[in-house]
């Protein structure tokens, strides 16, 4: 090796500085309210239980909609961050016009409040009818929904093949322009029931894998963290409960919180979940977030004099002290409203 | 369960000396080859003789795969499918219609709730042709008989008599009964149940509506829906119909629906 070649061995690539912008470039912290309480980053997986229904697949619908929008547009901020999402429906249930109504209205709040007529804002959340006076931007709205990307599974078998082959098809979908920057599936407990009858129905031969709970789940997790490896995307996954559970605390929770207290362990109470968990293990290890949501006992009157209920968000992982309350009022939009717990 | 020598017909790298490579890794159908990291799988190839071929043939695998998969649709695709396919039907109630907000939405499975005698069965449309089914296998039978019949429609293109609404009365009867314990076989096949009536009513543009009974809830002495914390997933839109024995009033309540909010009673 000669001398110019040593030296530009022990030359460095790039400063500390220069890999921070970088890395913080790529993979950066994204604030999708109203899971705003904590940055996600690209890696990250969050799961919101809750059970049915709690205004799970709205929250999913808000922070794609935060996704799909631009930055700016024609002058006019909207803070998104033209990101495509990709949406695996796993409850069949999606309903597209929410999303269309969502973010139709977040492109009118978002024009008047960049033209400084945040002052009629009030005006037009009574006066729902009355949508003539502003016209929202066509082209842009096209082009955020054409940034909604939407699949559908009806069975464990046709998820696994989707996830087999997703690679390819995102790349073919980034080529027209933007990254992929969530990957949202609704109701990662779906085929729950139906995967348990075929572990007990599984025929038991040696070295043959059988389509049972534990093996679809493992593998739907494998091919996750492979794509995960290769995009930088944040995973959202919502879950509806199975088991109905009372709350607070039944029985059962109650007798072994009071036992551990008499051992001197007060830690452990704080990680009881509120509801059953159902999920194996290998999802549950690969779950680096929790939330969830449940239905407040207290009803919230708006000015339609409608009963609106109102639902209660908590972080379980990491756990934050502050749990927050937000309505769903018929403009389609998440009202955010804060309690401190 | 597929298996792989069923392939051979049409793709000659599915050879023998291709099974028998699987085989020893323990993957003898389709299913078993969804459940195993391809990548390992062409790692061991790499150590065969004709490792070129095997991983020719593994690509050929999941090219296959990749075809049966749907298709990635944006929003734009959604709203037009919407527009151009999914049309509302109306109920027959004026009250139920303003609350729907025009009726039955094809491609949606609508779960009506009520007690006994609370007017569900009278709310059926006419110009229907009824099957009696007596138990969830029939029903099964039934369904997937009807799929096979409108999907060789679709391929004829015959237009004349299209099916617009499928009514299950009552869809708890069917179940309830193997619904017991904490098996999940009844469960799983609740669940199966309903993903194949959202199935029928989303490629084909049916509307489904079903009715289910309530059950007390115990403690809190308010009814409730039967049919557990699991169906309650499944529904894109449940109503509650209550009667008012008193000044036979019928009311009627959203207790859950994909794009609006309100319970109004």
């Amino acid at each position: 090796m000669g001398e110019h070649e040593a030296r530009g061995w022990i030359r460095s690539d790039e400063t500390a500085k220069q890999m921070l912008s970088r890395v913080l470039g790529d993979r950066a912290f994204l604030l999708l309210p109203p899971l705003h309480r904590v940055p996600l980053r690209a890696g990250n997986v969050v799961e919101i239980t809750g059970s049915s229904p709690t205004a799970k697949t709205q929250i999913l619908i808000q922070a794609a909609i935060t996704c799909i929008l631009p930055k700016t547009w024609n002058g006019v901020h909207y803070g998104g961050l033209e990101k495509l999402v990709l949406f695996l429906d796993l409850d069949c249930r999606f309903d597209v016009l929410r999303l269309s109504d969502m973010l139709k209205n977040r492109l009118l709040e978002a024009y008047r409040i960049g033209n400084g007529a945040w002052w009629q804002l009030e005006e037009s959340n009574v006066k729902t009818q009355d949508k003539s006076k502003i016209v929202y931007d066509e082209e842009l709205y096209v082009s955020c929904m054409k940034r909604f990307l939407y699949l559908r599974c009806y069975d464990s078998l046709e998820l696994l093949s989707t996830l087999k082959t997703l690679h390819y098809r995102i790349r073919l979908q980034e080529a027209c322009g933007s990254q992929v920057g969530v990957l949202m599936i609704d109701s990662i407990g779906a085929f729950h029931w139906t995967d348990r009858l075929s572990s007990s129905l599984a025929l038991d031969k040696n070295n043959r894998k059988s389509l049972s709970l534990t093996n679809v789940v493992e593998t739907i997790v494998q091919e996750m963290k492979k794509l995960m490896q290769v995009h930088s995307l944040v995973v959202i996954a919502t879950k509806a409960t199975i088991y109905e559970e009372k709350y607070p605390t039944n029985e059962n929770n109650r007798n072994i919180s009071s036992h551990s207290d008499l051992f001197g362990n007060p830690s452990s109470k704080a990680q009881q979940p509120p509801f059953r968990e159902f999920m194996p293990s290998s999802w549950q290890a690969f779950v680096t977030h929790k939330i969830f949501i449940r239905k407040s006992d207290d009803h919230h009157k708006s000015l339609g004099q409608q009963n609106l209920s109102a639902y209660l968000l908590e972080w379980l992982q990491p756990q934050l002290s502050s749990i927050d309350r937000f309505i769903v009022d018929d403009v389609s939009k998440l009202s955010h409203l804060q309690v401190l717990l | 369960m597929a298996p792989l020598k069923h392939l051979e017909m049409e793709n000659s790298i599915i050879d023998a000396c291709f099974r028998d490579f699987c085989a020893s890794h323990g993957i003898l159908t389709v299913e078993d080859f969804l459940l195993h990291d391809l990548y390992e799988l062409a790692a061991f190839a790499e150590r065969e003789a004709n490792a070129d071929r095997l991983k020719e043939g593994i690509t050929v695998m999941l090219s296959l795969i990749e075809v049966k998969c749907r298709p990635l649709l944006n929003g734009m695709e959604l709203l037009e499918d919407l527009q151009r396919n999914k049309h509302t039907l109306s109920s027959g109630d004026n009250g139920a219609d303003s609350l729907l907000q025009g009726g039955l939405r094809e491609g949606q499975l609508t779960e009506l709730v009520g007690p006994s005698s609370s007017g569900k069965t009278q709310r059926v449309l006419s110009r229907i042709s009824c099957h009696t089914v007596y138990d969830i296998y029939t029903m099964f039978d039934t369904l997937q008989g009807l799929e096979v019949a409108l999907r060789s429609q679709v391929q004829m293109n015959v237009n004349e008599y299209r099916l617009r609404l499928l009514v299950v009365d009552s869809i708890s009867s069917l179940i309830t009964p193997i619904l017991g314990g904490s098996g999940s076989q009844g469960r799983a096949l609740m669940v199966a149940l309903g993903y194949l009536l959202k199935k029928l009513a989303h490629e084909h543009n049916i509307a489904v509506l079903v009715t289910n009974h309530t059950v007390g809830a115990g403690e809190s002495g308010k009814t409730k829906p039967a049919l557990g914390e699991t169906w309650k997933s499944i529904p894109h839109v449940r109503l509650m119909l209550s009667r008012d024995h008193r000044n036979s009033n019928c009311t009627i309540s959203i207790l859950k629906h994909t794009s609006m909010v309100r319970t109004l009673s």
